[in-house]
Parts: C-alpha cells; sequence; structure tokens
C-alpha cells in the first residue's frame, strides 16, 4: 500500500506535471496495454515491425544526434544482425533466442571498427565514408552467394515465440527497455559529455576528455542496439536477405531521426510510431496505395518546411515553456514557474530575442 | 559522365554547404524528359535535348526556392529534404512511366575501330560533350564575375556576404550550375543506358564516392577521382572473379583506404571546424 | 484548413468500411504484386479479365449458390521492400478477409510472404517467384507448407530441362543448314546466382549434346556495355549465345549484337526479350534474338488464342508470364465448385489432383506442390525477334509455330 501511494505521488508530482512526460507515459501504457483491448494480427503485426524500427531509429539517433556523427550506413548494424543471428541459428542450429544477442554483438564488433576507421572524418565526409559500409557488405554478401544465399538471403528461420501476440511483446518490451536505456544513457553524465564532443570537440578535448574513447563507445552501444533491431526482425519474418542492408534503409532511418528530431531518443521513435504505420495506412487504400511513398515524401517536406528542428522539439515548444530564471520545464498553461515561482512569460525585448535566437 | 555528375554535386556542396542527394534523381528526370520529347513527340535529337537540360534546369531552381532555401539554416533538414525530394521524383516516374526499362535510340549510329577496339559513336559523343561541359564549367569559373563570387563564397560565406554578394543568388546560380551539368549527363548517356525510375540510386554511390575521393568542394579532385574511380571498377570487372559484385565494393573500399590517410580527401581543403 | 482535412480524412475512412461491408456473399481474392512494376500490371490484368469472365457468366456456383468474384488489389511493394510485402499479405488476409492470395514475384520477399500466409493456412497461389526452396518447404513440413502452390513458373531446375530441349533443336538446324557437327556455344550469364546452377548445368551436357562450349563470359545483370564480352565470342567463332539474362543488360546485349552484325543467334532466357517494349528499347537492333516466354497466338492449349487475342484487345500488349493469374482464378473456380467448399483443407486436396487445362500451360502439380514439367503442357514456349515480331517457333508440335531463323552468312 505504501509503495503503491509512493508510486503514485511520484507518478503526480514528477510525470504528470509536464505534458510532455504525460505523454511519454501515456504511450508506455498504451504500448503495453494495445493487444489486450485490440488484437487484431495485421494491427500487431504493424506494430510489431514498428517497434523494431524505432529500436533502430533510436541507436541511430544516439550517435548522430549526441555525437553529431551523422551516419548514412546505419544498415550496416542492422544487417549485420540479421545476417548473424539468422546464419548462427540456421547453420549451427542454436535456439534463436541465443543468436540475437550473439548479432547484437557482432553489430556491436562493427561498430567498433567502423567507429575505429572513422574516427578521424567528421562532418559531411563521415556521413559519406559510413555510407560506403554496407554497400560493401552487400557487395561481399552478394559475392559468396554459397554462404549467405546471395540475393536471395537466408530463409526459413525459427521464431522466437509463435503467436502474433507474443512477437508482439517481445518487440515491444525489448523496444521499451532499449529505449529507455538509451535515453537514460544518453541523459546521464555520459550523454553530456556526448553533446560537449558534438558542440565542440577541440574544447572537449582541452578539459581532458578521451573524445576518441566516447566515440568508440557510442558507435559501439549504437551497433549494438540497431544489430539487436535487425536481429528480431530476421527472426520475425522468417528472412534475413540483403534488402536489410540496402540504401534505403539507411536513408529511411535518416528520414525518421531527422523528421522526429535528433538528439532527443524519443524523438525518432516517436517519427517511427507516426511514419510507419501513416505510410501502411495510405496503402491500405486501394485508390491511391501505390503512391504512399510519393505522399510519405511530401509529408515529411511539408511538416519539414514548418518545423525544420523536427517534430517532438517544435511539439515540446509548444505545450511546454522553460523558466528563464532556474530553466526548469513547465507546461504551456503556467503562468509561474513550478519550482522557484518565477513568471514565465516575462516580456522579452527585441534585442533578447534576437539573441535568444542565435 | 561521373565527372560531370560529381563536378556538380561537389560545387553545390562547396558553395551552398547542401549535400545534394536529389543530385542524380535531377540526371534521372532530365533522362525522362529527354525520353519523352524524343520518342513521344518526335522532337530531334539536339532540340529535345537542350529543352530538356533548361526545363530540368528550371524545375531545379524552383524546387530550390521552394523546398530547400527556407529551411537552409537547418543542415539536418536540408539532408533529408534532398532526401524526400528524390523520392518524391522516383515515384513520381514510376506513376507516370511505371517501372520499365525505356530505350532511347542512339544518336549517332555506327563504330569506330580504335587499336582493334570498336567504339560506338555514341560514346565518343559522350566523351566529346563532357569534355565541352569539363571546359564551359572551368570558364564560368575562373573567367566570369559570377565564377568568381562563386568561387568567393564557396571560400567564406560570410565574408562574401559582407563584401556585398547576394550569397542567396549566387547559391541559386551555383544550383542551377550544378543541375546542369546532371542534367546534361542525364540526356547524353540516355541512349547507351537503359532509362527507369531507379537509375538515379546505382550513380549516387558512385558520384558520392567519387567526390570524397577527390575531395568535398574541389573540382580537380572530382574529375581525378573520377578517373581513378572509373579504373579501378573496370579492372575489378575483369580481372577479379565474381567481380561484377565487388566493383562497387571496391571501389568504395578505396574511397575509405584515402579517407583514412587523409581525411579531407586527395585535393579537399580541409575545413575549419566550424563553431 | 486543417478541420476540411480531418473531415475529408474521416470521410475516407467511413468510406472505406462501407465499401467492405457492401459484398458479403463474395468470394474475395487477393492480387498481389508490385503494382508499379510489369510484374505485377500483368499479375492484375490477369486477374482482373478472370474475374470480369467468371462474374458475367454468373459467379462460382458454391453449394447452389452463384457468387461473385471480388478482387483485392494488394501492392506489396517488393521489389523495394520486403516488410511491406509481408504487411500487405497480413492486412488482406486480416483486414480484407481475403479468402485466396494469388501473386507474388521477388523470391526474398515470396519467401516472406509464405510464411505469412502459411500461419493463417490461406491457400496461396505463386505466380512469379522461381526459387525451388519455395516448393522444397512444402517437402519438408507439409501440414504447414502445403497451402502452397507454384501455379507460374516452373521451377528453376525445370526451367533448364526446357532451356537445353530448344538448344538442341536449334543445334540440329546449325548442323544441317551449316554442316558444322559440333555446334559453337558461348555462355553469356549475368551475375547472379540463379545463373549459376544454369551454367554449371549447361557446362555438363552440352558437349554429352554434342556441342562445344567456347566460354563463359559474366557481365553484371545492370551492365551498359557489353562489347568486350561480344568480341572475345566473336573471335570465339560461336554459333550460339546461351543467354541468361534477367536485368537490363538483356536490351543491351540485343541491341549490341545487332550494331556488331553478329553471326552467332541469341538463346535463353532473356527477360527483357519476352516484353513488348524489347524491340523499341534496344532500338530495333534485336534482330534473331530468341528467348524463353509463356504466351503467343499459338495453340499450346485450345484457350490459349481467345486469351491472348482479348488480353491483346483490352490491354494493348502482350500478356507476360505474371498474367497467369487468369488461369490461377480459372483453377480455383474449377476445385471449388467440384468439392462445393471454400474450405482450405478440402480445396489443397482437389488442386493437388486436378489437371487444370490454362491458356499458357496444362496443369499438374507434385509432391513440392511445383509444377510437373512436360513439353507442350507447362515447358512454355520459345519465341524469337524476327523484324520487330515476336515469332514462336518451338515446340513444334504445337499448331501456329514458325520456323527459327539464324543470321545470314
Amino acid at each position: 500500500m505504501y509503495w503503491l501511494r509512493r508510486a503514485w505521488a511520484e507518478l503526480r508530482n514528477e510525470v504528470f506535471v509536464l505534458p510532455s512526460r504525460t505523454l511519454a507515459a501515456l504511450w508506455v501504457a498504451a504500448v503495453l496495454l494495445l493487444p489486450l483491448v485490440y488484437g487484431d494480427a495485421y494491427v500487431l503485426r504493424i506494430l510489431t515491425m514498428t517497434c523494431i524500427f524505432a529500436i533502430f531509429a533510436a541507436s541511430w539517433d544516439l550517435l548522430a544526434g549526441y555525437t553529431g556523427q551523422v551516419n548514412f550506413g546505419h544498415a550496416l548494424f542492422f544487417g549485420a544482425g540479421a545476417y548473424t543471428s539468422a546464419l548462427m541459428s540456421l547453420k549451427l542450429g542454436l535456439s534463436p533466442w541465443a543468436t540475437v544477442w550473439a548479432g547484437a554483438a557482432v553489430a556491436l564488433f562493427l561498430g567498433f571498427v567502423v567507429g575505429y576507421l572513422c574516427l578521424r572524418l567528421r562532418g559531411s565526409y563521415l556521413s559519406l565514408a559510413t555510407l560506403a559500409f554496407p554497400l560493401i557488405a552487400l557487395g561481399m554478401l552478394f559475392a559468396f552467394p554459397d554462404f549467405s544465399g546471395g540475393e536471395l538471403g537466408i530463409s526459413g528461420l525459427r521464431r522466437l515465440v509463435v503467436t502474433p501476440m507474443a512477437n508482439y511483446y517481445v518487440a515491444s518490451l525489448s523496444m521499451l527497455v532499449i529505449v529507455f536505456g538509451l535515453w537514460a544513457l544518453a541523459d546521464s553524465k555520459f550523454g553530456i559529455v556526448l553533446h560537449a564532443i558534438r558542440d565542440d570537440e577541440v574544447a572537449a578535448r582541452a578539459s581532458g576528455i578521451n573524445t576518441m574513447r566516447y566515440k568508440l563507445v557510442v558507435f559501439a552501444i549504437a551497433g549494438a542496439a540497431a544489430g539487436f533491431a535487425g536481429a528480431l526482425f530476421a527472426h520475425y519474418l522468417r528472412v534475413a536477405g540483403p534488402s536489410t542492408l540496402e540504401l534505403a534503409l539507411s536513408f529511411q532511418v535518416v528520414i525518421w531521426g531527422i523528421f522526429g528530431g535528433v538528439a532527443t531518443i524519443y524523438g525518432p521513435v516517436a517519427a517511427v510510431f507516426i511514419l510507419y504505420p501513416l505510410t501502411e495506412w495510405l496503402g491500405s487504400f486501394r485508390a491511391f496505395g501505390e503512391l504512399r511513398l510519393l505522399i510519405f515524401a511530401i509529408i515529411v517536406l511539408l511538416v519539414l518546411l514548418f518545423m525544420p528542428r523536427g517534430l517532438t522539439p517544435w511539439v515540446r515548444d509548444k505545450v511546454e515553456t522553460q523558466c528563464p530564471r532556474c530553466k526548469q520545464r513547465n507546461s504551456f498553461f503556467r503562468k509561474l514557474c513550478r519550482l522557484c515561482s518565477a513568471a514565465l512569460k516575462a516580456e522579452v525585448s527585441g534585442a533578447q530575442r534576437l539573441v535568444g535566437h542565435q | 559522365m561521373y565527372a560531370l555528375l560529381a563536378i556538380g554535386f561537389s560545387l553545390i556542396f562547396g558553395v551552398a554547404r547542401i549535400v545534394n542527394i536529389a543530385h542524380t534523381a535531377f540526371y534521372m528526370l532530365a533522362a525522362y524528359c529527354f525520353y519523352t520529347l524524343l520518342v513521344k513527340t518526335g522532337l530531334g535529337f539536339v532540340l529535345s535535348g537542350l529543352i530538356a537540360v533548361g526545363a530540368v534546369t528550371l524545375f531545379s531552381v524552383l524546387c530550390y526556392r521552394l523546398v530547400i532555401e527556407p529551411v537552409r539554416e537547418h543542415e539536418a533538414a536540408v539532408l533529408i529534404a534532398t532526401i524526400a525530394l528524390a523520392l518524391v521524383f522516383q515515384e513520381l516516374m514510376l506513376f507516370t512511366f511505371g517501372g520499365h526499362f525505356l530505350g532511347i535510340p542512339s544518336t549517332l549510329e555506327g563504330a569506330v575501330r580504335v587499336l582493334g577496339v570498336s567504339i560506338p559513336y555514341q560514346r565518343l559523343l559522350i566523351l566529346v560533350v563532357a569534355g565541352i561541359m569539363l571546359a564551359a564549367v572551368w570558364f564560368v569559373l575562373y573567367r566570369t564575375r559570377l565564377g568568381l563570387a562563386i568561387r568567393a563564397t564557396a571560400n567564406d560565406l560570410e565574408v562574401a556576404n559582407l563584401m556585398g554578394m547576394n550569397v542567396h543568388r549566387v547559391a541559386m546560380a551555383t544550383v542551377a550550375l550544378s543541375v546542369s551539368l546532371a542534367a546534361v549527363a542525364g540526356v547524353v548517356v540516355a541512349p547507351v543506358f537503359v532509362v527507369d525510375p531507379f537509375m538515379w540510386l546505382a550513380p549516387l554511390v558512385t558520384m558520392l564516392a567519387i567526390v570524397v575521393l577527390g575531395g568535398l568542394g574541389s573540382l580537380k579532385g572530382s574529375l581525378i577521382g573520377a578517373l581513378i574511380i572509373g579504373y579501378v571498377e573496370a579492372i575489378t570487372v575483369f580481372a577479379v572473379p565474381a567481380g561484377a559484385y565487388l566493383k562497387g565494393a571496391v571501389a568504395l573500399i578505396i574511397m575509405v583506404a584515402v579517407l583514412l590517410a587523409r581525411p579531407e580527401g586527395l585535393f579537399g581543403v580541409a575545413f575549419e571546424e566550424e563553431r | 484548413m486543417l478541420r476540411s482535412f480531418i473531415v475529408g480524412l474521416a470521410a475516407f475512412a467511413l468510406a472505406g468500411i462501407f465499401d467492405s461491408a457492401a459484398h458479403a456473399q463474395t468470394i474475395k481474392i487477393a492480387i498481389l504484386g508490385p503494382m508499379a512494376f510489369v510484374q505485377g500490371e500483368n499479375h492484375w490484368a490477369g486477374a482482373e479479365m478472370a474475374r470480369d469472365e467468371i462474374n458475367k457468366a454468373g459467379g462460382v456456383n458454391v453449394g447452389g449458390k452463384p457468387r461473385q468474384i471480388e478482387l483485392i488489389r494488394a501492392d506489396t511493394n517488393e521489389i523495394q521492400s520486403v516488410p511491406d510485402a509481408t504487411n500487405a499479405v497480413e492486412r488482406v488476409i486480416t483486414r480484407d478477409r481475403a479468402d485466396f492470395l494469388i501473386g507474388g514475384f521477388r523470391s526474398e520477399a515470396v519467401l516472406a510472404m509464405q510464411e505469412v500466409a502459411m500461419d493463417h493456412k490461406k491457400i496461396f497461389l505463386g505466380a512469379g517467384a522461381a526459387h525451388s526452396k519455395l516448393g522444397q518447404n512444402v517437402e519438408d513440413n507439409y501440414s504447414r507448407y502445403k497451402y502452397w502452390f507454384r501455379y507460374t513458373p516452373t521451377k528453376d531446375v525445370d526451367l533448364a530441362r526446357t532451356l537445353f530441349a530448344v538448344m538442341n533443336s536449334i543445334a540440329q538446324q546449325i548442323r544441317t543448314e551449316l554442316k558444322t557437327d559440333t555446334p559453337k556455344v558461348a555462355l553469356l550469364a549475368e551475375k547472379a546466382v540463379w545463373t549459376q546452377a544454369l551454367v554449371g548445368a549447361a557446362q555438363k551436357n552440352l558437349p554429352a549434346m554434342k556441342m562445344e562450349v567456347v566460354g563463359l563470359w559474366q557481365p553484371s545483370a545492370t551492365a551498359t556495355d557489353v562489347t568486350a564480352e561480344l568480341s572475345a565470342i566473336d573471335r570465339a567463332g560461336a554459333h550460339i549465345v546461351f543467354t541468361m539474362l534477367s536485368g537490363p543488360v538483356g536490351i543491351v546485349v540485343g541491341r549490341q549484337m545487332g550494331e556488331r552484325n553478329m553471326k552467332a543467334v541469341a538463346w535463353g532466357i532473356n527477360v527483357e526479350g519476352q516484353k513488348e517494349e524489347f524491340w523499341q528499347a534496344a532500338a530495333g537492333k534485336a534482330q534473331f534474338v530468341s528467348t524463353l516466354d509463356t504466351y503467343a497466338e499459338v495453340e499450346m492449349t485450345p484457350r490459349t488464342v481467345p486469351f491472348v487475342r482479348a488480353f491483346k484487345e483490352r490491354y494493348k500488349k502482350m500478356p507476360t508470364y505474371t498474367a497467369a493469374t487468369y488461369d490461377a482464378i480459372h483453377m480455383l473456380k474449377a476445385v471449388i465448385e467440384k468439392e462445393n467448399t471454400l474450405d482450405a483443407e478440402k480445396l489443397v486436396a482437389a488442386i493437388e489432383k486436378i489437371e487444370h487445362v490454362g491458356t499458357g500451360s496444362i496443369v499438374t502439380f507434385d509432391k513440392r506442390h511445383d509444377l510437373v514439367w512436360a513439353v507442350g503442357k507447362t515447358a512454355g514456349i520459345a519465341v524469337q525477334w524476327q523484324d520487330g515480331q515476336k515469332v514462336p517457333f518451338w515446340p513444334p508440335t504445337v499448331k501456329g509455330m514458325k520456323p527459327f531463323k539464324l543470321p545470314a552468312r
């Protein structure tokens, strides 16, 4: 009873005070409870895919958003996870429950390798160089078809679990754990260091931070998470094919990430949860189902024109304001800060607004 | 051919700091435009070629004004705006023309034998057009006031702005120039290649490899990068078993290797940390 | 603005609901294919024709009640995205309540689609993917995969048998016309997994068939220049170029062979060469290029000619092999009326026993639920491009075949 009351107080004081946190809590509840209310197999399938891609997008954001290493070849880790897990469970006969971790481990290793190779690159060079890696891997796969199945990929994989409901929970629980794990990581001291590296690497190094090590670790973590998503994907569809390494997937994750707002973790996740079902829903109309990619691209363009920083930061700015004195966030209907009771809507003079804008 | 694409891409990046993923999509658009004019309406080669290049260039400026310029401040947004643009083009073409491979009759028939190897005239034509275009670009960049402005902006955007240049207009001129290069490439190779809605993906990767190899924003680098990548691809196809798959991979490995040794590419300017 | 947008969306959603409620007593058949591509277009066109014919004639008779056929057009987008394809399958089954599934093209995607359909125990008639793994699944795990049948094409191994049968007849012609005992064959295969088995088989079988293999050349599927390969083939003095090409390189080969006035004649698989647009795409240079194909205006079966004519009338082009959705639907109608049920288990048993006379083939299924291969039944036909026309020339027993021509020496 005490714990219940304690939890309730915690909820009321920490979660419900801010609209964004309330939204997040509602979202978690919805993800967990949805199948109990609405167990349609089609909806579950879409949401399972959504969850898997959400892990993928969040892992990209940790790398690109927080350290500013905009990876154009994130599909490498996804594909590596998928292929490793598929090969191990098929050729060695291991349980998929074990090989999923192996997939993540291989992706982690690849993360190290790619990170190491790209240490000296920055900006657009890094993006374009990383673009190359999944394509190199793809070339290798095609060159050794006996091992990789060539363009057909590896099929006939065992499932993790059988029913759609169980599959959904495997995907959604791992998604929640990983996403909140990444979020906690990004919010910790570690995350602050990453911010520093992105904003000014030279200064960060000058303050005694081993930036190389941090960048490598982030590459590895992001790689592992993406590899895990890839392995889940392979066992869910029971096929691991070259489409997991294609350029389209790398671009897709960049779109999700930037659409949702970088350096937030929850942004890309929200973007996946909005965009993926949306495209699928558009595709279900017979009249213009074939135009879904077109509509998708146009929506992305329009959203960008109005909220160039991405969707979630824009929403957050609408529903919350930052206290000018103590920098705590407040919901939009408050006039006074909830902690230091300073006036929130202080008159901002023209000059100040300009400075704030920079 | 790749050199034309690479130089255009490199220009846009150098001057406007736009990583233009849609660059090769414009190349595809030009090829389709050329196809429609030539095969469907029966205009002559020269006329339809010119119209195609002109139309695509105008269109690109329009796209730039409507889509790219409003989000110029946000580098990431520009990036996915160009990806989205490319997707839009791809889907539009897919919708209007379907996923067929379309063929265009050669501009010039016949072949000439040089040292025992027969070279069709069409390929010579590509070579000649590419040469002319390169010369023209060089002329524009180094012998005209506009070229001076472009180079100045590429060097230092803020200072150029302070010197009283209309940086926006310069950026727009660069976009037009670079896309017209892509369009010319699309028009001249269309009779050799087949035209389909996904034809922009393959050259995109090669182009990126070339540009990064040669150094972003460097004309000379792009040209030499194109030569290197072109030869490497040809050699892998003939020398290595299963080479056709690996040709892209080998080209990219070379690019990565060069980057490791020289992070700014062969002829790139090392950018100062931008703060 | 925003409000009208939302209202519009709601109206759409409602329209969708009523739309599906209106046709309760129909048989729903989902046509799965990449609708923006030739394969999907043909999937859909063939299905549309079958639906209109059957519905006009009163529908399908189930238990004394005539039922109309309702088609569900599902764009799998499988060429671009495998997850999209599986989502489409799941959608037509659980949302649109499809009774049967027909279609599929890219093998990687069809393998994943097969899994979803089998989960729901829905009959899935494949019409496009050739990989033998699909049938292997049926043999390995019958109770799970028995709902899968491959209506077209024959599995990749049988494709090779057709190729060699035709090769033999071409070789005979060359022997008599050119007075050589062992015609020389150049293998020209694109670099892909599916050609490897064929190349191996060719190197083994052709010498046994008294032909000499002069070499193997492997351009990439998207190569835009095969001049080097062709001049080497010329130098080797080949009589036949055995093509194994599925990509756009097929156009290039046809075109450049014509441009070079090659003495050798091309035979094999050239997927681009099956298309109506090939002649134009190859800039009118592809004289004497020949390929394996499915449809022509010849009497493969009594139904071929009327179907091909009607198809050409309606869509202004020749059907390609994925238009076999037409036959698949007719076969479904036949078994449904025979068994008088829509129950999948009974229908599976019935399809296993059926011999269906379609428009491009006479179909029986083996224990892998693949087509049983037989010349004149499921082996398909061979065609050659002559002066802008696709001319069928094999199998010679079929009425309406024309002679195969060799380039002038």
